[in-house]
């Protein structure tokens, strides 16, 4: 892959960059017709005929005939178009840097929930197939998450929403850009008189520069409108927190990599839904490198596992709501010793909570205390962003008193609204609307209709607004609602600018002119405030302080980011903080039926729904539970049992007279009376994958938001738990909990093999402990090896000390090499197609387990099972060390698959892209749809028909990308040249892959590590594969 | 059953008392009768019927992939393969019968060596469906034979799926051979004593000219000694490979070196008890009583024992050798036989295999007919659930407990099971209507009549003799 970075020329002769697709056509034949100039206009309507009405009756002449019937012909071709019209890039004139048949890669950056994450996307002959991080984004590092890599399928969405609707009734008509437009400058027109009386826009939460200043440019034309931000997973308890505790609100950010000792509260800090999670991953991850630093520890105290607390050195569970006395508690013992100063206040009386006695909780939290204390300047506490500002405020204060800030922990000043509940802000809004006072409202994005908590009626009060427009990806749930439907651009196909969280500015760039024709909510705005509905020269007005002149523009966004655009870091002032009040809930132990806790979570996989039509990521096992294509509630052990529930069994959540269903989870690890239970699902309108009422396709899981109060958005207390149904087949991808005891005791007794472990201090006694674990006899080939890798010997060390379980890796995989999705129903029968797997261990006691995580790829063994038992050589062994495939030659015995001990061969039990390829090569798919869903296929990997077995290849099209050209230039592949996709999205640099023979390769010094072993050595396999055993650094007083 | 009704030809007693006339008689009564008895075409009626289901069905997997089967990840292999072993298995009795027992001189074989034989070449038809149609791409199986082609393919000998091509296809083969020639002087009888001109062309070309010489006898009897001594290796080697397709893999409860022998004695064992159900109706509704002795049930039900106690032996001997090799996966997947969720599947192979077989130690059981041919049905279910045991269980839970599964065979799995039956039993009773069911000539020899005990066949013109009868 082409691994220099392009910037899309904003020429607009670019097929990439067309600004304004519904003016003007995409293709075209004449400058006249691009320019639409109105001799051309003229020309078109007349045809031919005044050219014969002037010619003289009685003197043709041949001459003049000739001419005539010429331009006849010519206008024929520019009038008609009643001939199949193909629709080719003009490439007459090469655009600069397109080479037809090769990757590029350009900058942009995705927004998510008001935070940008810099990206680079893979473009193939003018289309985007492959999302990655930006290395120079500081919330990036060069990771992406499920969330960036599944968004490029969204392009191709054949759901998305193609036209302007217009609401009719019951029904919706379809409409035109030109119709619209007409009628939202009419009632502007009629706004402008009344100042914007009634005129309302709720955005989603943005933090585009450019699209600040057009919201001042409209509340200016508009004064007496307002403008609404809605988010389903914006909290404002670190805002107000931190307005508690320094006055002001802030943002805080942190410096894991150089942290002893962490806290999290409740904080899942690595999760790409947490600001910075994937850059706070890489550091958290950097400091667990035991073979030549110091290892951190960290501590985590959690309702539910995550990400962080897998990672975790000591775990504690407790509710959400439990939190916040915790928080008490220990700001009453680190205040107690760290000696505060008198500005800063007392520390928090010290909590009479009846959890706090009990004597392994206070041994946590002493334990907890007393290293914090003995890392002064070099710990970090971070808490949940759904938790109240009391607990941010006792937070911060820890880490001011810590020494932290400004070493571990630094602030930048927040927006001063941020304080602000966008949940009230939504209530507000729609009492407004239901009382019929708002005339005119514009949804820019988001989708409040469906996950508007239960208590905002906002679709019922949709129905009372006049005039109401939506701008939106698909026609979903809320547009279902609004008087018109205008289809949006996706953030592949605009201009914009979003900030990262801590200010660094990135320019949007598009990768591809809007396929339907949408509009970015800057277009949309521009248009109907007068303005020139260019995205690109928006956004380069916007920067024009930062950016004057053209080059540095244009370095921006081929960097994807702007250069010391970062919000300025602050040392705030800790003030006192009052006593933080604790109702009896908080304050007490074990809960019942009835008084269960529910934490809403983001979805791992589909965020708040907004990605619920995604294949991939509906297909994603998630990391905890490896259930796809559904949500559930997760119980404790302990819960489960008492309330007699397992796996599967359908369940009714009964809050506040409200109800859901969803089917039982047992995690273990949760804490004893909370449930965990994901947003996101339950989607109504959300296509073909994701659901859709009146058509065949049932939406996929329950809908979390029904329960959900404008109170209580996070976590709520007084859920009543019923079983409503049967049990169903689960379509999870691992065995759930609830296996039977045989296979629990296998387990646990293999386990310790296969991901082997330590802590730190015995891993420094005995370093080799990984590889002597296991016996491992001196072994003889049956056969004798093929051959000798004496060019390159590929092979790839996977860091289980660094794996949170994230699962970016797994649709990374997916989106390069052009994994089919297969299905509810086919992933409950076992037959998921992911390369790549990220396996899932509970250890120790179900009431307090530990968990572990183990990616696995195809081991690339050199004396590998399945190429011995191949009857037709299909999987053949390279002179690199690879297995390759070859599809051509599989007749699908499968018999490899059998015989492969990691269980990592993937089989076509149909022909999971028939609606894309069709049943043969000779009987292609006409669907233009479906041909739009062939386009994010990545042209360098085989699409598998049905029938053939395949498995990860270790990128091997990106391996042969790299050999190319170094053997061209005469020289050799440089060590880290070839990423595998994996590889590069992780977040935490857990997997490296390189050149075994290359001895200063990183790969080859990982698998020189005394805690590098190989999975099933033992059986003489010789994996190419190596883990690197998981080191744990447990605090001895709590050994 | 009706079948046993007055009016039915096949059922009124042979005339005259000449031995050998009876035998002709009693043989050739079933192709002669202008109808063959109302069971024969209700039982060819469900025949078909499963028949139509079995090819139904694996056009429906042919068309939609075979996801349309229960198979998934981890179990890759399930019902169609354990149906192929299955059937393999059956295929054995034949050949054991024929060959290996007439080298060994047990010449109680004469009475069920010929359909026996049919059974073994039909089984193994229907088992050799199972690995065309089980693959990915049912198109392409011709990629495992070595034809010379342009693609440059080449089979990949280190995989025993190819030897099992070549030991399936020459013990095919050869069993075929065998059982044609075996038929031979029975064609020849069946040319002579054929009223029809249709019937006597056709007997007479498949009968290739025999006329009953004493050099047409010598040739015939040295090269069926020559035949028995050719098949008798293919009865051991045969089933050994299958084993092989499980012995060479790594997979805990397929590697195991005991499998060559464990698989032949099961798949004697299991051949057997397909040969008494078979001939337990056969001998009922063809009148071949006098032919098919309660003597020949019982010496087959003291092999059924023999061979049902060395597979019992090889059950023990897998746990012992799981506990004795060392392993912690090979132990895990025995203990996960025994108790493991498809534990079930376990019990109910040990129950048909090893605990009903005892009840052949008693005299009464082994001698009632009925007895007898419940027995063998129920070791027939045992030697399926054995195969099923073997594959699908120790596929669902192998190394890595993350990839382990639960396999749940879906209808067209049923139907494909249920349809290979049809097959069998279309051809089977095809068989019984138009072929020699009994090899006359040999049964001859050994009848009182023909003066028994001898080591070799000795014919002589007496079956040309009675051939006018």
């Amino acid at each position: 892959m082409n691994k220099k970075l392009r910037v899309v020329s904003e020429r607009s002769e670019s097929p990439r960059a067309t600004d304004t697709a519904a003016a003007r056509p995409t293709y075209w034949r004449s400058l006249a017709e691009l320019d639409q100039t109105p001799e051309f206009r003229d020309a078109v309507e007349r045809e031919f005929a005044e050219p014969l009405q002037g010619l003289p009756p009685d003197s043709p002449g041949r001459r003049r005939f000739m001419q005539v019937m010429g331009a006849s012909f010519s206008m024929a071709g520019l009038a008609g178009c009643r001939w199949h019209e193909d629709k080719i890039l003009p490439m007459t004139r090469r655009p600069e840097g397109v080479i037809p048949g090769t990757t590029s890669r350009y900058a942009t950056a995705m927004e998510l929930n008001g935070i940008a994450h810099g990206l680079h996307a893979t473009s193939y002959d003018g289309r985007p197939i492959k999302i990655d991080g930006n290395p120079l984004h500081p919330d990036s590092l060069g990771a992406a998450s499920t969330y960036h890599q599944g968004s490029v399928l969204g392009v191709y969405d054949p759901d998305r929403s193609d036209a302007v609707s217009q609401k009719n009734g019951e029904g919706r008509d379809v409409s035109t850009f030109e119709a619209f437009d007409k009628a939202a400058k009419e009632q502007l027109k009629k706004l402008r008189t009344t100042r914007g009386e009634g005129l309302r826009v709720l955005s989603e939460r943005s933090s585009s520069p450019t699209l600040a200043a057009m919201k001042d440019r409209w509340l200016a034309a508009f004064p007496l409108s307002k403008w609404i931000t809605f988010e389903p997973l914006a909290t404002n308890g670190r805002a107000a927190g931190t307005a508690l505790a320094f006055g002001k609100p802030h943002r805080v950010h942190y410096s894991f990599a150089e942290a002893k000792v962490i806290l999290s509260l409740d904080a899942d800090f690595v999760a790409p839904s947490f600001p910075s999670g994937l850059a706070n991953a890489r550091g958290l991850t950097h400091g667990r490198t035991p073979d030549h630093e110091e290892m951190n520890r960290l501590y985590v105290i959690e309702s539910a596992f995550s990400s962080t607390g897998a990672t975790a050195d000591h775990r504690l569970a407790l509710r959400s709501e439990q939190i916040k006395a915790v928080a008490a508690y220990l700001d009453a013992e680190i205040s107690a010793k760290a000696r505060p100063l008198p500005e800063q206040g007392a520390g928090q009386p010290k909590p009479n909570a009846a959890f706090l006695s009990d004597a392994k909780v206070q041994k946590f939290l002493d334990a907890v205390a007393k290293d914090l204390l003995a890392n002064i300047g070099k710990s970090i506490v971070v808490a949940g962003l759904h938790q109240p500002a009391e607990v941010h405020a006792l937070v911060e204060r820890l880490n001011v008193l810590l020494g932290n800030s400004g070493r571990t922990v630094f602030y930048t000043e927040d927006r001063a609204d941020a304080a602000t509940s966008d949940f009230e802000g939504l209530k507000a809004l729609t009492d407004e609307m239901a009382a019929g006072r708002v005339e005119t409202l514009f949804v820019l994005g988001g989708n409040p209709a469906y996950d508007a908590p239960a208590d905002v009626g906002f679709a019922a009060a949709l129905e009372k607004v006049a005039f109401s427009v939506r701008l939106g990806l698909y026609e979903d749930e809320t547009s279902q609602g609004a008087t018109w439907h205008v289809p949006a651009a996706h953030y592949l196909e605009s201009w914009g600018d979003a900030r990262a969280y801590d200010g660094t500015i990135s320019i949007v760039q598009p990768l591809i002119a809007p396929i339907f024709g949408g509009r970015s909510a800057l277009e949309l705005l521009a248009r109907l405030l007068g303005e020139e509905p260019k995205g690109l020269e928006l956004v380069r007005a916007q920067h024009k302080g930062l950016l004057g002149d053209d080059r540095r523009f244009r370095k921006a966004v081929h960097d994807g980011i702007i250069e010391g655009s970062a919000f300025d870091r602050v040392s705030p002032k800790l003030t006192s903080i009052p006593p933080v009040k604790l109702s009896e809930r908080e304050l007490s132990g074990a809960v019942s039926n009835g008084g269960f806790e529910v934490r809403f979570v983001p979805c791992p996989k589909i965020y708040d729904g907004r990605y619920a039509n995604n294949a991939w990521l509906q297909e994603l096992p998630e990391s905890f539970s490896k259930l796809s294509w559904d949500n559930g509630a997760f119980f404790s052990v302990a819960t489960a049992k008492e309330l007699g529930i397992t796996d599967g069994d359908v369940l009714t959540l009964t809050l506040g007279g409200k109800t859901v269903d969803v089917p039982c989870i047992v995690a273990p690890g949760s804490a004893d009376g909370s449930i965990k239970l994901a947003l996101g699902y339950g989607r109504t309108h959300a296509g073909r994958v994701g659901g859709k009422v009146g058509t065949d396709v049932t939406p996929v899981g329950g809908n979390a938001n029904l329960i959900r109060t404008t109170e209580a958005p996070h976590f709520a207390a007084g859920v009543r738990v019923a079983t409503s149904g049967p049990g169903k087949r689960l379509a999870n991808t691992q065995d759930l909990y609830a296996m039977d005891q045989i296979g629990l005791d296998g387990i646990a007794e293999r386990l310790p093999e296969l991901v082997r472990e330590a802590p730190y201090e015995e891993f420094k006694k005995e370093p080799h402990f990984a590889k002597h674990l296991v016996h491992q006899p001196h072994e003889m080939n049956l056969w004798v090896d093929p051959v000798s890798y004496e060019g390159h010997k590929w092979g790839m060390a996977i860091d289980l000390n660094k794996c949170i379980g994230c699962s970016a890796c797994v649709t990374a995989c997916q989106a390069e090499n052009n994994i089919p999705v297969v299905g509810q129903e086919n992933v409950a029968m076992g037959r998921e197609m992911l390369w790549l797997r990220v396996d899932r261990y509970y250890r120790g006691n179900p009431n307090e387990p530990e968990l572990r995580f183990q990616p696995l790829p195809c081991q690339q063994c050199e004396n590998a099972p399945c190429e011995q038992v191949c009857p037709v050589g299909a999987t053949m062994h390279s002179h690199e060390g690879l297995n390759d495939m070859v599809y051509n030659r599989c007749i699908g015995t499968r018999y490899c698959s059998n015989n492969c001990p990691y269980k990592v061969r993937r089989f076509n039990y149909f022909n999971y892209n028939l609606d894309v390829i069709g049943m043969t090569p000779y009987t292609p798919t006409e669907d233009p749809k479906m041909k739009l869903k062939a386009m994010v296929f990545n042209p360098e990997v085989t699409v598998r028909s049905r029938g053939v077995m395949e498995k990860c290849t270790f990128c091997v099209q990106r391996i042969q990308n790299a050999k190319i050209p170094a053997k061209n230039a005469h020289r050799a592949i440089e060590d880290g040249e070839i990423k595998t996709a994996c590889q590069e999205t992780c977040p935490t640099d857990a997997i490296v892959f390189g050149d075994l023979n290359d001895k200063k390769s990183r790969v080859a010094n990982l698998q020189k590590l005394e805690r590098a072993y190989q999975l099933l050595g033992e059986f003489n396999n010789r994996p190419r594969v190596q883990y690197l055993a998981r080191i744990t650094n447990p605090n001895p007083e709590l050994a | 059953m009706a079948a046993a009704s007055d009016f039915n030809p096949f059922q009124s007693p042979p005339k005259g008392d000449n031995m050998f006339a009876q035998i002709t008689d009693n043989v050739t009564r079933i192709m002669e009768a202008p109808k063959p008895p109302r069971a024969w075409y209700i039982a060819m009626g469900i025949a078909l019927s499963l028949l139509t289901m079995f090819l139904g069905s694996i056009t429906w997997a042919a068309w939609n992939g075979i996801g349309v089967w229960g198979n998934m990840m981890p179990v890759a292999w399930a019902f169609p393969i354990v149906n192929f072993v299955f059937w393999i298995g059956i295929g054995h009795a034949g050949t054991l019968i024929s060959a290996i027992l007439f080298l060994l001189r047990q010449n109680w074989r004469t009475a069920i060596n010929r359909f026996a034989e049919a059974m073994t070449i039909f089984a193994v038809m229907c088992a050799g469906i199972f690995p065309g149609v089980h693959i990915g791409r049912p198109w392409l199986p011709y990629y495992m034979m070595p034809i010379p082609n342009q693609m440059g393919m080449w089979p990949q000998y280190r995989s025993p799926l190819e030897w099992d091509i070549f030991a399936v296809s020459t013990y095919a083969t050869v069993s075929i051979l065998f059982w044609y020639m075996g038929m031979i002087p029975d064609f020849a009888t069946f040319r002579d004593r054929s009223t029809s001109t249709v019937k006597r062309i056709a007997y007479g070309i498949v009968a290739m000219g025999w006329r009953g010489s004493s050099r047409q006898w010598h040739r015939y009897e040295r090269a069926y000694l020559i035949l028995a001594a050719l098949a008798t290796p293919l009865v051991l080697s045969v089933h050994s490979v299958v084993s092989f397709d499980f012995a060479t893999a790594q997979l805990p409860g397929w590697h195991a070196t005991i499998f060559p022998p464990y698989f032949v004695a099961g798949a004697i064992f299991g051949g057997f008890a397909m040969v008494v159900t078979l001939a337990v109706p056969a001998r009922q509704f063809f009148g071949l009583k006098r032919i098919i002795t309660i003597r020949h049930l019982e010496l087959m039900a003291k092999v059924m024992i023999a061979t049902g106690l060395m597979v019992g032996y090889a059950y023990g001997m897998e746990f012992f050798i799981s506990w004795y090799g060392g392993s912690s996966y090979e132990g895990f997947t025995f203990v996960n036989r025994l108790f493991g969720p498809y534990a079930w599947a376990y019990w109910t192979m040990i129950a048909c295999n090893v605990i009903f077989p005892q009840l052949f130690w008693f005299k009464n059981v082994r001698t009632n007919v009925w007895a007898i041919l419940l027995i063998g049905m129920i070791v027939n279910v045992g030697m399926w659930f054995e195969r099923f045991v073997i594959i699908c269980t120790s596929l669902t839970r192998d190394f890595l407990p993350s990839s382990w599964g639960y396999y749940v065979p879906t209808k067209f799995d049923f139907m494909t099971l249920g349809g290979s039956f049809g097959l069998f039993f279309t051809l089977f009773l095809l068989f019984c209507r138009y072929l020699p069911m009994v090899a006359m000539s040999e049964v001859k020899a050994f009848s009182p009549a023909g003066g028994h005990a001898r080591p070799h066949l000795h014919h002589g013109h007496d079956d040309a003799a009675h051939a006018h009868h």
